[in-house]
């Protein structure tokens, strides 16, 4: 839509390098999550997702190019500090405070500002009521992965990055949890950036992905379209020589989405609701998607 | 059938009945039944969170298992110490590699190819027993092909490099079974397939492998033998072309929706 | 009976004072992942600040040589202004001790810490005998202490008063670190950084508030205990080791166990003080100390099993290793340059140089155990002073000879070095240091105050060692120190240094390195991670009772003092800094160690500065444990890189050009 264009996107990175002890393991990356958005990152093992995360949440200082976000730069800010100003990650290895209760962990996120009252986040996640008194160390990984995400929701956050929501879970609370994304992006106008392994579960949720190899973006575009390209995924995740050694595996078809599944119930297609189209940035490539070279 | 039939008389190496394991309240494996043949190599597949690394640890020793028996070359193990099981000859490798840091590649397959008991090590100190045999661990570097790598420290090699370090340490000790525990993560596709190359070869080595791996290709690639965990139960088992075709790991990979849309 | 029950209540002043300190060291841990051995000296230096105030309204500054006192009143000031202005005092030392020296350090190891905590306890102990000498100061009293008769008995009111608000500043900081946001926050940041951080809390900021409140209690008790115990430096810091016991206990997290576990812990001391009179058959000497100490060294020891150190989340950094390539060679380098220096070397000097020989292979016993298998020992020490002991027995009462003595009493360290080696089994980290920091104060208490054993203070004579009548020994008649003790005490050492070098690449030392490295990956190894470790501590005390032999034979006479459980602290603290992980770093420790070290003795001969050597030891050693956290061995200075390159070049060159193939790059200076 027009007016989009004139609003800066809740991200926006340009050219970013991204690693450790300045040594990239991301190179050149461009990308946009908009608000009220839901993107995913996508690419095998090692290619660099999480990386990209961290040094979005202030982790770590990018080693070249800008991170910005409402159009202000935000690269190489300390963690603590782009929480408040409402960065909000949920790490993979989520990160809870395992002798605090789950109350406590929803009342320590408060910023003081315009928090999201614990009965909202409750809502949201109504298995967390049960288990409000109870230590997160002794929770089961479902509930803990729903605390980390609800104690980032407290703080109303602008941009929410979520980092293998579906590590260690069961696919049917994977399935439960990924459209809370959505949810948050449609109520909060809060831009989401997810990195999931899943991808046919991710690219029901999200409406735009972006899909990493070694550290450089091979393919990018909307969700609805990747969801048809399975060949061009199964490349960019395996390398082209290497896709046609596994299309005889059936397991396959569950990375590379070559099975079209019916969506989780409890939301709609995204384009069939009118949310906020960021294709604009891409041009009319992301209709088939992009593949970089 | 003829394989089988034959494979059948051999004796299990290592054998599994009724195994359980928790962590407190969760239970991550249970009633888990396998067993490993001498020379044969074996895979134990399944989604992320299905219990595999809880099996491995309780196979070898690093947890507890909390009901049920492991025997190994027909001995009772269920309650023996790691350290000794893989003194009789039961291997393994780590899904985070864990290598010593502070040793060279070469060393760090000397310490494991060494069997030596603190008593004949504290007598060598005083009095040299002389050189240690190189054989397995110019073997183990070999079949790696991690020679040019010997004397490096393990933090200066590639992360593909140094999961072939810990396949290579636990291959120097001349394991009779090795288990490996996701050896290929982390490795691009090409080290991926050469390393099922490897493992193919070891049986003829006297090494039997039991593999976990979530890399698919690989596990049916090279695996005569097949287990499917989920949630902690053992939910098939077969051959590869047996496991391909089962409705039930299927199944535990897509989510039932799918196996439902795909129906 | 009463007076049973009189002693216990004298042990709540000292259990206090445990208790109270122990409460600062857990809020220390709890937040910033310290366990801060300066604590205690802490709270020496502001009763010193207060003591100034009140008495003579100076405010003491935390250095010497440079102006320490600034007049504020020039006269008396009240009691409530000065705990006031010396807790405020306390406040601002907190916060430029923790940006200074511990925020720098929030990522190192955990013995990196101990060590620069171990540097602020030397360098504020030596400014206190500096600038306000050692002799005892006693204040007037702040707490009520009028007499109250209850039961039969007079109570020691103060005492009461004193507990009592132990339990209410427990009570205090147990609720708000339950029930207030900061608390909260507090015991959030220490369980997950990353977790903090991501919902807008600075870790780095809560620590440093909990470090300001900490050291504000640390000062609270160093002025509370002034009227009780008198000002005294060295009594005031050696209330560190049952306050680290105390919060051990407490497993460094529980303020509610801390209080108890220290007053409990005095109330028994006191009440084994009574026990003693009563009951004949007790040994007289060190058994108050000693018996809290043995039953918090095996209790924490049965129940360790699933307890946490802080920080073993994090990939513990390991000191770096050396790797001796050319090991014969090398020693027998060394054993030259050492003999040259020992002929050119006169008087005071060739002691200072045999002085340091000796501590070097005490330093050597460090290699083995914190270097190969990073194992902390604070007891070697003890080791040392076993086997000095034991000489004086073998060779005096059983009359054996030299070399047999030697060997035996050597051998004597080895039973109590796998004793001492058993918590190590299910302990590690801090609490390793701590139980053996514990056992050692319970050596030093208990067997070093057997008479029978050690000959008491006056300490017993030990005869110079000979060898088929030819006398070894360091004097005869009117020699001394000679040139032959010399040789003799190098060429042990050097046979030490080249069995720790052969260690580092024999199969024992694979193994020592391979469970230092990762335990879990050592079993699947083949490899018995308790029996290496026992071994690894067998061997480091062997080592430490060949250095004690030799001190024996050095000294000619041994008393307990030299083997105090202080004196270990520091020989761990240098030599890590030294470098533990290389023989390089003992070398470099051995030369800079102690009073009777080569290093102090040359600067105080030329200098005259040797009065300053606390300071300057307890100053570097903070610099380098935060500067330098492999140690000095790891990154010598350019100059001696480039002196022994070129020397390197000249003695080495022929064998090399010889057996070109077995060329190692790598330089043997800063190797060995």
């Amino acid at each position: 839509m027009p007016t989009d264009v004139a609003i800066a996107p809740r991200l926006e990175i340009t050219g970013l390098d991204a690693g450790y002890f300045g040594q990239p393991v991301v190179r050149d990356l461009n990308l946009q999550v908009g608000a009220g958005e839901v993107v995913a990152l996508l690419g095998a093992n090692g290619a660099g997702k999480t990386t990209t995360l961290e040094t979005i949440a202030g982790l770590y200082a990018p080693i070249a190019g800008t991170i910005a976000m409402d159009g202000s730069e935000i690269g190489g800010r300390a963690t603590h500090k782009l929480a408040r100003e409402g960065v909000s990650l949920v790490p993979e290895s989520r990160a809870l405070f395992n002798g605090l209760t789950v109350r406590e962990h929803l009342q320590l996120a408060r910023t003081g500002g315009n928090d999201l009252p614990t009965d909202a986040v409750l809502e949201m996640l109504p298995e967390l009521e049960k288990c409000l008194a109870r230590k997160a160390g002794v929770l089961s990984g479902g509930e803990q992965q729903m605390l980390a995400v609800g104690r980032a929701l407290v703080g109303r956050p602008h941009l929410l990055l979520v980092d293998e929501m579906s590590l260690g879970l069961a696919p049917i609370i994977v399935e439960r949890l990924l459209p809370i994304l959505r949810r948050v992006a449609t109520e909060m106008g809060t831009g989401v950036l997810f990195v999931e392994q899943h991808v046919p579960l991710a690219l029901q949720v999200a409406d735009k992905a972006y899909v990493l190899s070694h550290g450089r973006l091979v393919l990018e575009g909307m969700a609805q379209r990747l969801r048809g390209e399975s060949e061009l995924l199964r490349a960019s995740y395996l390398g082209d020589e290497a896709a046609e050694k596994i299309t005889a595996l059936p397991v396959g078809d569950r990375r590379n989405g070559d099975t079209e599944a019916l969506p989780p119930k409890g939301y709609e297609e995204p384009s069939d609701r009118g949310a906020p189209d960021v294709g604009d940035g891409l041009g009319s490539e992301t209709d088939r998607g992009t593949q970089h070279t | 059938m003829d394989a089988e039939g034959l494979t059948e008389a051999m004796p299990a190496l290592l054998r599994a009945s009724g195994l359980q394991v928790s962590y407190g309240p969760v239970i991550a494996v249970d009633a888990l039944d396998l067993e490993v043949r001498e020379g044969s190599v074996v895979g134990l597949i399944g989604p992320n969170g299905a219990g595999k690394t809880s099996a491995i640890d309780a196979l070898t020793g690093y947890h507890p298992a909390s009901s049920g028996s492991v025997s190994f070359d027909g001995e009772e193990v269920t309650r023996m110490r790691p350290y000794k099981r893989a003194r009789r000859g039961l291997g393994r490798t780590f899904q985070s590699v864990e290598l010593f840091d502070d040793l060279t590649v070469e060393e760090n397959l000397q310490v494991a190819a060494d069997h030596l008991g603190i008593g004949r090590a504290l007598r060598d100190l005083f009095l040299p027993i002389g050189e240690r045999s190189r054989d397995d661990v110019d073997w183990a570097l070999r079949l790696c092909g991690l020679q040019d790598d010997a004397e490096r420290l393990p933090t200066e090699l590639s992360a593909g490099r140094r999961k072939l370090v810990g396949v290579a340490r636990a291959l120097a000790q001349r394991p009779r079974l090795v288990m490996m525990d996701e050896p290929a993560a982390g490795l691009d596709t090409d080290e991926s397939a050469e390393l099922g190359e490897r493992l193919r070869t070891l049986p003829a080595a006297g090494v039997s492998v039991f593999l976990v791996d979530h890399d698919m290709s690989l596990v049916l690639g090279v695996c005569e033998q097949i287990y499917v965990l989920d949630f902690g139960k053992l939910i098939a088992s077969g051959t590869p072309s047996e496991i391909r075709s089962s409705d039930a790991v299927i199944g535990a990979y897509l989510g039932k929706q799918e196996v439902a849309s795909a129906n | 009976m009463s007076s049973y029950i009189l002693f216990l209540l004298l042990g709540l002043g000292s259990g206090a004072i445990y208790a109270i300190l122990a409460l600062g060291l857990v809020m220390k841990y709890r937040s910033a992942g310290v366990v801060d051995f300066g604590h205690s000296a802490v709270a020496m230096f502001i009763a010193y600040v207060y003591f100034g105030l009140r008495t003579e309204g100076k405010l003491e500054l935390p250095w010497a040589i440079l102006p320490h006192e600034i007049t504020i009143t020039g006269s008396e000031m009240g009691n409530a202004p000065a705990m006031i202005a010396a807790l405020l005092y306390a406040a601002v030392l907190g916060l430029v001790m923790y940006l200074l020296i511990y925020r720098p350090l929030r990522h190192a190891t955990q013995l990196a810490r101990i060590c620069a905590s171990v540097g602020i306890l030397l360098y504020l102990q030596a400014i206190a005998v500096l600038d306000f000498s050692s002799n005892p100061k006693s204040v007037p009293t702040i707490l009520p202490d009028s007499p109250l008769h209850f039961a039969g008995v007079i109570v020691p009111v103060d005492r009461l008063w004193f507990a009592g608000l132990v339990v209410v500043l427990a009570t205090a900081l147990w609720s708000t670190y339950r029930f207030t946001r900061f608390g909260l926050a507090t015991r959030a940041a220490s369980e997950n950084e990353e977790g903090a951080a991501v919902i807008g809390l600075s870790a780095d900021r809560i620590a440093a508030t909990n470090w300001v409140l900490a050291t504000v209690l640390a000062a609270l008790a160093g002025i509370l205990i002034a009227p009780i115990a008198t000002i005294q430096p060295a009594s005031y810091t050696l209330f560190i080791v049952p306050a680290l016991a105390v919060a051990l206990v407490a497993r460094f997290q529980s303020f509610a166990i801390a209080a108890a576990a220290g007053l409990i812990l005095g109330m028994l001391q006191s009440e084994v003080t009574k026990l003693i009179s009563v009951i004949d058959w007790l040994p007289k000497e060190g058994l108050p100390e000693a018996i809290p100490f043995i039953v918090i060294v095996v209790g924490m020891t049965l129940v360790a099993k699933g307890m946490r150190a802080r920080g073993e989340i994090v990939v513990q950094r390991n000191p770096s290793l050396g790797r001796p390539s050319r090991p014969y060679v090398t020693t027998a380098f060394c054993f030259a340059v050492g003999a040259i220096a020992l002929v050119l070397l006169q008087g005071s000097l060739r002691f200072a140089l045999i002085s340091s020989f000796v501590w070097i292979c005490l330093a050597l016993s460090l290699v083995v155990l914190t270097g190969y298998v990073g194992q902390v020992s604070l007891a070697q020490m003890a080791f040392a002073g076993v086997s000095a002991f034991a000489l004086t027995h073998i060779t005096g009462q059983l009359g054996i000879g030299f070399p047999f003595s030697f060997i035996l009493a050597s051998l004597a360290a080895v039973p109590l070095g796998i004793v001492i080696g058993l918590p190590a089994l299910r302990l590690r980290g801090v609490n390793l240091a701590v139980v053996t920091l514990s056992a050692g104060l319970v050596l030093d208490s208990l067997v070093f105050n057997w008479t029978w054993f050690t000959g008491g203070l006056g300490g017993t004579k030990v005869g110079n060692p000979s060898l088929l009548g030819w006398n070894l020994g360091i004097s005869s008649g009117n020699a001394y120190p000679r040139v032959i003790f010399g040789i003799f005490v190098l060429a042990v050492v050097c046979g030490i240094g080249l069995l720790v070098a052969r260690l580092r690449r024999a199969p024992a030392g694979r193994m020592m390195i391979a469970v230092r490295s990762n335990e879990r990956a050592a079993a699947a190894a083949g490899i018995d991670v308790n029996r290496t470790k026992l071994l690894a501590f067998a061997l480091s005390s062997w080592i430490a009772g060949v250095g004690g032999v030799l001190f024996a034979y050095t000294q000619q006479t041994v008393s307990p003092p030299t083997f105090e459980v202080f004196t270990s602290l520091g020989l761990v603290a240098i030599a890590f800094v030294a470098g533990v992980g290389r023989i390089g770093g003992a070398v470099f420790a051995g030369i800079m160690m102690a009073s009777t070290g080569l290093f102090v003795t040359f600067l105080n001969r030329e200098f005259n500065i040797g009065k300053y050597q606390l300071l300057v030891a307890g100053l570097l050693l903070t610099i380098t444990a935060i500067k330098q956290p492999d140690g000095v061995a790891a990154n010598p200075p350019p100059p001696l890189v480039h002196a022994w390159k070129w020397l390197e070049a000249r003695l080495f060159y022929k064998s090399e050009t010889a057996q070109a193939s077995s060329t190692v790059a790598a330089s043997a200076g800063s190797e060995h």
